[in-house]
This record gives structure tokens, sequence and C-alpha cells, in this order.
């Protein structure tokens, strides 16, 4: 690939992104490429050792805030006509209805899924209480001479103790794969608001 | 290492690599690269976040025929550095308190 095609390669997957930032990201790349062949690579070489633009384009989308990209995909290529106003506004009891209606579908889908985490945290210190529980009562049977009730309310407690020591293993396993996830999610947001596509 | 850490480090990396004198963007990256690891698709998004933090400045300047943009440390970019320094210490701190078991 050489400077041209990286640069162009670079330009379309930035499509969506605001005039001033593909602009200066070119420049940047366009500038660090023209310092390595000063210094002795080849144009194959300098551009190769810059990487892959695609990986490029995702880094300078990860730092731009979604504010800017939603406000930048929203502003209107020319002025609207009267007409389209008029339709727009006519236009808001749906638009705005459905609008909202996602917005409460992804907010109730986060509030379910945090609130099986605390339902599996609580199981969990149940079972830890279970436990300390169990030992308590164990030891106090054991010493009213009841040895073997007492036994099996130790064992009990221990059990509840391991179950409970599993169960915060996985819920925690759990939470982890849920931000992993938002993360994700919160990234392909923002890449709808890019032509090119970066993923 | 943890992906935060390493992004402020690297900020102060970068912001060490143009205190003593102007520089640009290739030679920041051949300055820095003997000590950590560093990209220029790293360096970018660290320069436009420390310009908009007011750490440091750019300005553009020709050089054999094209042009190149030189960036220069504000002065709330050399007290950046000097925070860390600082900060630095208490780090080591917390380094020392962590592994003193182990010592014995």
């Amino acid at each position: 690939m050489n400077k041209r095609e990286f640069l162009e390669a670079l330009q379309k997957l930035l499509g969506g992104l605001p005039e001033e930032d593909i602009q200066k990201s070119l420049e940047f790349y366009s500038e660090m490429i023209d310092d390595r062949i000063e210094e002795g690579f080849s144009e194959q070489e300098a551009v190769a050792a810059i990487g892959d633009p695609t990986k490029i384009a995702k880094e300078i989308l990860a730092d731009i805030p979604i504010a800017k990209l939603v406000k930048q995909k929203i502003k209107p290529k020319r002025r609207m006509s009267a007409l389209e106003i008029v339709l727009l506004v006519l236009g808001s009891p749906i638009w705005l209805s459905l609008f909202i209606t996602l917005f409460a579908v992804v907010l109730s889908i986060y509030v379910v899924l945090w609130s099986v985490i605390i339902s599996l945290y609580s199981v969990a210190a149940a079972f830890v209480a279970c436990a300390v529980g169990g030992a308590v009562s164990g030891i106090v049977f054991i010493s009213l001479g009841k040895g073997a009730v007492g036994t099996f309310m130790l064992g009990a407690g221990i059990l509840c103790l391991g179950l409970g020591i599993l169960m915060f293993i996985g819920c925690n396993t759990i939470v982890k794969g849920i931000v992993w996830l938002s993360r994700k999610i919160w990234l392909f947001i923002k890449s709808c608001f890019v032509k090119g596509e970066v993923k | 290492m943890d992906i935060q850490l390493k992004r402020g480090l690297l900020d102060i990396c970068v912001l060490s690599a143009i205190k003593g004198e102007d520089s640009y963007g290739y030679q920041i990256i051949k300055d820095i690269k003997p000590f950590v690891e560093i990209s220029e698709s790293t360096l970018y998004p660290i320069l436009r976040r420390l310009e908009t933090a007011d750490l440091l400045t750019v300005r553009t300047a020709e050089h054999n025929g094209r042009l190149r943009k030189y960036y220069h440390i504000t002065e709330l970019g050399l007290k950046r550095i000097e925070d860390f320094k600082f900060e630095w210490q208490e780090i080591v701190s917390i380094y020392n308190f962590v592994t003193r078991e182990e010592e014995k």
C-alpha cells in the first residue's frame, strides 16, 4: 500500500466524522509517513510501519465523544425546507415516542440485568449467613450434648459456605462479562454514526 | 499493564519528550520507544487529548517543502510533570507496603 492509498482508505473509514477531525488525522498520519521516508524507509515500508487503517480509524473513533458524533450526524446537509419542518413537527408524536420507547427498552434491559446480578449476590450472601447460622447452632447443639445434630448443623453450615463462595465467584465473572459487553455495545452505537463501518 | 494506567503514564512520557525543546510526532515516538512501547495510533489520541487539556500547544512549520506540526509544552504541562514526580513518591510507598510481606 502506498501513502495515497493509505490516506484514502483512512479517509473513507472516518467518513461520518466531523470534517475537522478527519483533516487533522490525515495530516498527522501523512506527516508520520513523510518523516519515515525522509529517514530512508521506502514508501511501502513507511506505510506498513504505521499499521492497519481499520485499527487506526477505530482508535480515532474511540477517542471522539459520542455527543460530537451525534451532532455531526443530525446536522442537516442543507437548510430544511418549510415543508420538511412542518412534517418533522407533525410527525413528532410518532418519531419522538419511538425514540423514547427505544430508550426505555434499553434502560429496562439494563435494569433487569442488574436486578439479576443483585439477586444472585443476595443468594450468595444468604448462603454465607446460613453458614454462620449452621456453625453457631452446631456448636450450641454439640455443647448441649446432642453431638449428631450438632455435627449435621456444622456440616450444613460448611456446605452453605462453599456454595456461597462458588456463587460469589460466579457473580463476579458475570459482572465482568456484562461490563465488557456494554463497552462493546457502546462502541457499536458509536460506529453506527460513521459511514465506514468501523467495528 | 492496566490500560488506564498505561494511558496516563504515556501522557507524561509525551510531555516529557517535548519538555526540553519543541518536537514533532515521529521524533517523539523515536524518543519514547527505547523506554516504552508506543505507536502512531497510540500517540495521536494522546496528542489531541493533551492539546484539548491545554497541556501543550501546536504550531505548524515548514520542513523540506512540506508542513510539519511541532508540539510545545505549556506551563500547565510542566506542572503536570512535576505533579507526576510527586505522585510517584506515593506510588513507591504503596509498592513498599504491598511488598513488605514478601520480604519476610
